[in-house]
């Protein structure tokens, strides 16, 4: 079921909502928790009823592995935790994989890297020896808890569980309602106005056009770069703002990351909690495991972490590229921070931006011959030409091999407009962690949520899935 | 030891492994204030915290590290078990 979907905002959601705190309030705590499960597994389910046995599957071997690790008196600790990460790191490589291996190509999983990332966080702690042993009844809320399940923010159990077992949390309460209410419609003028309009204008140029000029490449490329953010980040402030709707607060997942001026800090503000996912559970370990852990060690961990972050999104060749660049930035970006060399703050940015741009039309293209084709655009390999307004002497930029097109479109300008609105929303408004933690609900607020969520349900006749639930 | 002991030797620590001997590190200090103090230090601080005080951190704890003061307390918890 998707949040943007009228099933869910008019029925799931609200029925959800009412079961658990009215059980909660006959002080069926447990019965609470059951309910908020099944809902979880029928909003799972509602896609493919199909994945629900590996989702339970998942679950249920999980939580009997994390037991076994936390018995005091348990034995070969150290290879059923062995055994435990291949089970979980298997089974995510063969639905991710299988295409690659020979093996026919299977439909991915809902949710799956997710799931299994926030499984596997889970049994590295237990291991360490930093969970508690709970019920399974326990377990399984906080796997499934949906407002996270198929796209994160990934959450770790010691962060999800004492919210939930807080008795004040265990009644409705007004503020955090809204303030879920405010996040959620948040998200959803994000979702659907903003990044629906620049889906219209990002899929033709990489599914469809042979060749693009200079213009409609960058049109493509730049659609696409806010597509993504404004359709990920607006499916994160959804789902923060439901786990403030049963007071849960969600971890931060982004943090405004078009205003970095460097790699390193783009991916401490971008996809928050699996940079931090990945820094603790791959690249610490992985510098652990080296002879010593010095300047060119820890660079080496750096470049397969990331290039492991890049290929968890999937088997293609586009984004093993994508991880090694970002991997070889990294490096790059290090060194030139340790030899204490600086590009003045905008240079940096504009470096930063560009090249986060340029990676993702390698992300986004469906194979590299597709990728190349925006990117030689973009370069003005496509040809360029120049639309007809205010030119007077068009003879001149035909001199230069530049065509002349038709006049703008009013798609054009709305185009401009939303370029230069969301370079505006990205430097000059607060973002949705800020507004979180400084919300007061008035009327303003209220009004203009209303109006926005009206508008967005009028958007919601086409139902388009969030592009994260493909990894 | 005591915390304030801990934290001049850890002040010491961050100071030679972020190359910045003048850096002033309170309980308050945090990566978000200092440059420097990047995914990429900070493991080499955590490296160098454990060699110093024998102590061995768990990969779930070091997220959990949101400043100096927490730093300080978790190296305590390590070396009163």
């Amino acid at each position: 079921m998707l949040f943007n979907s009228y099933a869910f905002i008019f029925a799931f959601l609200p029925i959800a909502i009412l079961g658990y705190f009215t059980l909660n309030h006959l002080k069926q705590v447990t019965l609470g928790k059951i309910w908020l499960i099944t809902a979880s597994l029928y909003f799972y389910s509602y896609w493919n009823i199909k994945n629900l046995p590996l989702l339970l599957t998942s679950i249920c071997v999980n939580y009997f592995i994390g037991q076994l690790l936390m018995a005091p008196e348990g034995k070969n600790k150290k290879l059923i935790f062995r055994l435990s990460l291949v089970f979980n790191i298997g089974l995510l490589c063969f639905f991710k994989y299988a295409g690659l291996m020979g093996f026919a190509k299977i439909a991915l999983p809902l949710g799956i890297s997710f799931f299994t990332l926030q499984q596997i966080g889970y049994l590295v702690d237990a291991y360490e020896g930093l969970t508690e042993r709970k019920s399974f009844i326990d377990y399984a809320f906080f796997v499934s808890f949906f407002p996270q399940l198929i796209s994160g923010p990934i959450v770790h159990y010691q962060h999800l569980m004492p919210q939930i077992e807080a008795k004040d949390n265990k009644q409705f309460n007004v503020d955090q309602f809204s303030l879920g209410i405010f996040l959620f419609s948040l998200g959803l003028i994000k979702k659907v106005l903003v990044s629906g309009t620049f889906s219209g204008w990002a899929s033709p140029g990489f599914d469809e056009a042979v060749s693009l000029d200079l213009l409609a490449a960058w049109k493509t490329s730049l659609s696409y770069t806010f597509q993504l953010y404004f359709d990920f980040s607006g499916y994160t402030d959804m789902a923060i703002g439901l786990g403030h709707m049963f007071n849960v607060k969600l971890p931060q997942n982004f943090n405004s990351p078009f205003r970095s001026t460097s790699v390193i800090e783009f991916w401490t503000r971008w996809h928050m909690t699996l940079s931090q996912f990945i820094n603790t559970y791959v690249f610490t370990p992985i510098v652990r495991a080296m002879p010593k852990i010095n300047f060119r060690t820890t660079m080496i961990a750096t470049f397969l972490a990331m290039f492991i972050a890049g290929v968890w999104h999937g088997a293609g060749i586009n984004f093993v590229v994508y991880g090694a660049l970002h991997g070889l930035a990294l490096v790059v970006n290090h060194i030139r921070k340790k030899k204490k060399k600086k590009f003045s703050k905008a240079f940096a940015w504009f470096l930063t931006f560009n090249f986060i741009n340029i990676t993702y039309v390698i992300f986004r293209a469906k194979n590299l011959d597709d990728a190349l084709k925006v990117l030689k655009g973009m370069i003005g390999l496509g040809g360029v030409v120049v639309p007809k307004i205010g030119i007077k002497s068009v003879g001149a930029f035909q001199d230069f091999g530049f065509k002349i097109g038709t006049y703008l479109y009013p798609d054009d300008y709305l185009l401009l407009a939303m370029l230069g609105g969301v370079f505006w929303v990205i430097f000059k408004t607060r973002n949705s962690g800020e507004l979180e933690k400084s919300f007061k609900p008035d009327t303003k607020i209220a009004l203009a949520c209303g109006v926005a969520f009206v508008f967005c349900l009028f958007g919601m006749n086409k139902i388009t899935e969030f592009i994260y639930f493909n990894f | 030891m005591n915390n304030i002991d801990i934290l001049k030797t850890v002040t010491s620590i961050i100071q030679e492994t972020l190359e910045l001997p003048q850096l002033v590190v309170t309980n308050e200090t945090s990566a978000n204030d200092v440059d420097e103090w990047d995914s990429m230090t900070h493991i080499q601080l955590i490296a160098a915290i454990e060699a110093k005080f024998k102590v061995r951190f768990a990969l779930g704890e070091l997220q959990t590290l949101k400043n100096v003061g927490d730093m300080i307390a978790l190296i305590t918890k390590k070396l009163n078990k």
